[in-house]
């Protein structure tokens, strides 16, 4: 694995953890409101 | 006219959507594709798609699913008029009842087959196959394509999971598919999760599978095959295109925000894919089999990573039974929260169009798939679910992708469709997104259709690489592709007229 590989693996995981984390926050904090 | 379904929870709409695009492709199809199309180098192309592609069709599925669903229509025959006032484009909308329900006929029999090897994990039968030799001699006889063998436990397992899936379908919206999603999504992750710890701790080897899969190769960019695979991968992943997605968000009310629920499931699937999918299967094998070995089996092709090589180096590690059940566990789950939802676009169209009940609606469809299914299972080995995979679950997929961009954005209009998407978002889309929508999505599209077609789509259709024995069965699968879909167009007629004579439809 190389400083690359690692860049590249560890940019990608943080953009889409921080994204799912964040769209999973807004959605749970953000008002119920009836289906 | 009767009251629609309507889901539970906003959660539940989301984990639904999410269950729908979680399939196979995540854990299989994701790490193969990456490794050799350029590792690390291939996340700028697929980022790029889906940021360009992947999350505005995303969004324009749902827009046009709720804008539907306001009518009482959850499917594209009877919304796709509502966006263009042309009555002709009700048969552009075929595609999307036709696509998911052919693809439900043969994804609901290798569903079954999870099923059925998360059993044999479960006895024991598995680990006694050690070598990758063994495990491709057992897949053949399961599949009745080894000399003397039959499909009689293979038939068994379909018949469970078949039945496991028309309770659920039976059961609705509600009570069935969002039960299902609320609970299998969770255990998916925790199951994913687990073996991911095992798979990490399996030695240095695992190291190699990870700079596999994430060393950049940067030459790779300036391939046109690259950018065309990571655009098919982000299609292929978020099920749109299909018309799942379409008839699901028809059963939102008009206040829900669609925006961040678009975004929160494919984040979701891209969670499930690149973090977890992207870190199982590649470092086992180079863990197991050693860079060589793990390099050939890459080459084998995603399914055969699955049903062999996975089976096979779980079954030479500690606690290798319980995490062999596990990985066919997890498969099978990200099966069925996808089989589920393909046969929803028929069913919403006989209850909607027809006024029929649900469950006689469920229950009539459930008959004609079963019916349909005995094709894809007895006429394997003469490549018949190929054919089908081909038509419904590619070629259908990019067609309809592009139709649904074009009404929605060109026809419909930008301002309306703008309008619609954010009723009732906290979330603003940048507004980037209204020159993307216009202009990238639909240009990314004709870039992957049309170059499929050059690689792929051409050869196929011309029966290249068929077997001379097999070109009389591929040939009676397009014969019967072609008389579903009519079937289907008759019926879309039939209702239109119906609603024409009692002054629903002007």
């Amino acid at each position: 694995m190389t400083l690359y590989g690692w860049l590249f693996m560890g940019v990608s995981w943080i953009l889409i953890i921080g994204l799912t984390v964040f769209c999973f926050y807004r959605v749970l904090v953000e008002k119920e409101e009836d289906l | 006219m009767t009251q629609r379904e309507k889901w539970g929870t906003k959660l539940g709409v989301i984990m639904a959507v999410a269950g729908s695009a979680v399939g196979l492709g995540n854990f299989l199809r994701f790490p193969v594709q990456a490794a050799q199309h350029g590792g690390g180098a291939f996340m700028i192309p697929y980022f790029l798609a889906f940021i360009l592609l992947g999350i505005p069709l995303m969004w324009i599925e749902w827009a046009i699913g709720r804008h539907g669903g306001l009518f009482g229509h959850g499917t594209a025959p009877f919304i796709f008029p509502r966006l263009a006032q042309n009555r002709f484009v009700k048969y552009l909308g075929v595609i999307g009842i036709f696509g998911p329900l052919v693809i439900f006929i043969y994804y609901i029999y290798i569903e079954s087959w999870l099923l059925g090897y998360a059993f044999f994990a479960l006895t024991g039968k598995l680990l006694s196959l050690a070598t990758p030799e063994s495990m491709t001699g057992f897949l053949l006889a399961y599949q009745g394509l080894a000399p003397g063998s039959n499909i009689l436990t293979a038939y068994f397992f379909f018949l469970v999971t078949f039945v496991l899936n028309g309770l659920i379908i039976y059961r609705g919206i509600r009570g069935g598919i969002e039960k299902l999603c609320n609970i299998a999504m969770p255990l998916l992750f925790t199951f994913a999760l687990i073996i991911l710890l095992r798979v990490l701790s399996m030695g240095p080897g695992v190291l190699d599978g990870l700079g596999f899969l994430w060393n950049p190769d940067f030459s790779a960019l300036v391939d046109a095959k690259v950018w065309l695979a990571a655009a098919g991968q982000v299609l292929f992943t978020l099920s749109v295109g299909i018309g799942v997605i379409m008839t699901y968000a028809s059963y939102l009310s008009h206040g829900d925000d669609i925006v961040l629920s678009g975004l929160t499931a494919a984040s979701t699937n891209e969670s499930a894919e690149v973090v977890l999918g992207g870190s199982i299967v590649i470092p086992a094998a180079f863990a197991f089999l050693g860079v060589a070995g793990a390099q050939a089996a890459a080459r084998s092709g995603a399914f055969n990573l699955g049903f062999v090589t996975m089976p096979v180096i779980f079954g030479h590690i500690p606690f290798g039974q319980i995490i062999s059940f596990l990985w066919f566990a997890l498969l099978f789950l990200a099966g069925i929260t996808s089989s589920v939802s393909l046969m929803e676009p028929a069913v919403a169209f006989v209850r909607d169009e027809f006024r029929v009940e649900r469950k006689i609606a469920a229950k009539r469809l459930l008959l004609l798939t079963f019916v349909l299914c005995q094709f894809p299972i007895m006429f394997l080995g003469q490549g018949v679910l190929d054919e089908l995979d081909f038509w419904a679950g590619t070629f259908c997929l990019v067609v309809f992708a592009t139709i649904e961009v074009f009404l929605f954005i060109w026809v419909f209009g930008m301002d309306k469709a703008w309008t619609e998407m954010h009723h009732g978002a906290e979330l603003k889309i940048p507004r980037v997104y209204r020159f993307i929508m216009k202009y990238i999505t639909p240009a990314f599209l004709l870039f992957v259709l049309v170059f499929w077609f050059i690689q792929q789509g051409w050869a196929t259709i011309l029966m290249q690489g068929v077997g001379e024995a097999n070109r009389p069965y591929v040939l009676a699968t397009r014969i019967g592709l072609i008389v579903l879909f009519a079937g289907i167009a008759y019926f879309v007629r039939k209702a239109w007229y119906n609603q024409k004579i009692s002054g629903e439809i002007t």
